[in-house]
């Protein structure tokens, strides 16, 4: 099992903004997490990569717990949040070369144009990030999940910000990871698009599970809960 | 596609290209990998640092202006009388470094905290520790920057005329001295970055535990502008090495649980 949480539960204050989440995910396996605003999916997403800690229950990502050991859980995961994660005043290229560099790849321009060119900024790699609109910034993050070849791959609102090419490209992503046997636990609120991708949907309500089922179910059973 | 490979840990790259043996102990290997990755990953950040430092500029030039303006403020302060500002040149130019600190300590993390940066550097795994030494290097080379302008000015303002053979050790304790103020003032600034407070808090936080840097760094600045004649120089720059010995320990192993998941 890639992925495996057990009573997962964080307290912000007096609100639980989750509670009680119990949550697998095998490997090459696509999980759609839906919800509405402030239903716990970012929540669970950031205590899945360790970066809030849990107040109850255990998280493992390929039997490592994310908060006893940090550095080798990170390893595993990547993940792209609604912030871009970038300076605005280095390039593209920069950006990308700083990352490459703390994964101990290999950095040259040869190495890393070509990932460039993937994610459509192969012309404006020069460019500083500052000038990027929303959608190519959110292009650029996407290359951290080139570089990191994760096996958990966490993506917050994906789709948001970019273009249709930008969206196709990032659902031929999705697919190669499933092909590659890499998980992918993927929120969003562009339902339709990402049903397709997913092979199971999860809906969170209030910080609790309070559906699981076909991911093609998950917009109808939203709606039903919203109403 | 791209070209390049998965699972590459930081650890087994750096080894592989260090050319260093690798000793057999298991144990003694990994600690050498521990810290031939936290060098390098060190390395990346003050680079990346530097670089951002050198794209904007503004923090070093306000910063520069901040300090030239508290020294002439000094100047005024105390008036014509020559001899007394003499006396205080050394006590200026290091409240002139302090107050230019906090101005420029505030600013390091805030660069971080655009976009999240910070957050996207510790989801990947590199060592917290590294993240603090890189930075508080970065930090260390900026305040060192406003020796070569602050001295001079210092000097001529306050009508001091040390020998050419002192302009180096001045140089030399101004660096200490820089040194010991970026380590906590790196640790407290990741630990209020996210506080709208932060102006206030970081220098309420900073001032007190760096009293003994300070008056380390006062009185070793003194004797070498006015004289050592009883020899006392080797022992105040002695504490301030010690000083900076133990604020680059302490602050590197509470660091990262400042800026651990909270």
């Amino acid at each position: 099992m890639t992925l495996r949480a057990s009573g997962l539960g964080r307290r912000f204050g007096k609100h639980w903004a989750l509670a009680r989440v119990d949550l697998e995910v095998a490997a090459g396996e696509v999980v759609l997490l839906a919800g509405a605003n402030g239903s716990g999916k970012t929540t669970l997403l950031r205590l899945v990569a360790g970066l809030v800690r849990p107040t109850k229950g255990t998280v493992s990502i390929c039997g490592i717990d994310p908060q006893r050991q940090p550095l080798e859980s990170r390893r595993k995961l990547s993940m792209i949040s609604h912030q871009a994660y970038l300076y605005p005043r280095l390039t593209a290229l920069e950006t990308t070369r700083i990352w490459a560099r703390l994964l101990g790849l290999p950095a040259s321009d040869v190495d890393l144009l070509p990932m460039l060119e993937e994610v459509g900024l192969g012309g404006r790699h020069n460019e500083s990030v500052a000038g990027f609109s929303a959608g190519m910034k959110k292009r650029l993050a996407f290359i951290r999940t080139r570089l990191e070849k994760p096996r958990l791959v966490l993506l917050d609102e994906p789709f948001s910000a970019l273009d249709a090419a930008g969206r196709r490209m990032v659902e031929g992503w999705i697919d190669g990871f499933r092909r590659s046997g890499t998980s992918v636990l993927l929120a969003s609120h562009t339902l339709a698009r990402a049903a397709r991708l997913a092979d199971r949907g999860i809906l969170l309500q209030q910080g609790q599970v309070a559906w699981r089922g076909k991911a093609e179910e998950v917009a109808a059973r939203l709606e039903a809960a919203s109403a | 596609m791209s070209t390049l490979h998965p699972g590459a840990a930081p650890a087994t790259t750096t080894a592989a290209t260090s050319g260093a043996p690798a000793p057999d102990d298991p144990a003694a290997r990994s600690t050498t990998s521990f810290f031939a990755t936290m060098l390098t990953q060190t390395l990346i950040v003050l680079r990346k640092d530097l670089l951002l430092e050198w794209r904007s500029r503004s923090r070093l030039v306000s910063v520069v202006l901040f300090g030239v303006v508290t020294l002439l403020l000094f100047s005024f302060a105390v008036g014509p009388d020559v001899r007394a500002l003499r006396e205080g040149t050394a006590g200026f130019l290091v409240l002139a470094l302090l107050l230019s600190s906090t101005l420029g300590l505030a600013e390091s993390f805030r660069l971080e905290q655009e976009q999240d940066a910070v957050e996207g550097l510790l989801l990947l795994p590199i060592e917290p520790v590294a993240l603090f030494y890189g930075k508080a290097l970065g930090n260390t080379i900026f305040l060192s920057l406003l020796a070569p302008i602050l001295i001079p000015v210092a000097l001529v303002l306050y009508s001091v005329e040390p020998a050419w053979s002192d302009f180096l050790r001045l140089f030399g304790l101004w660096l200490l001295t820089a040194a010991g103020l970026s380590a906590p003032g790196t640790l407290y600034s990741a630990m209020t970055s996210q506080l709208r407070s932060q102006d206030v808090l970081l220098p309420l936080l900073l001032f007190p535990l760096v009293v003994p840097v300070l008056l380390g760094a006062v009185k070793a600045l003194d004797l070498v502008l006015t004289g050592d004649a009883m020899g006392q120089l080797g022992s105040w720059t002695i504490m301030l090495l010690a000083f900076n010995l133990i604020y680059w320990s302490l602050c590197g192993i509470v660091f990262p649980r400042a800026i651990e998941a909270s």
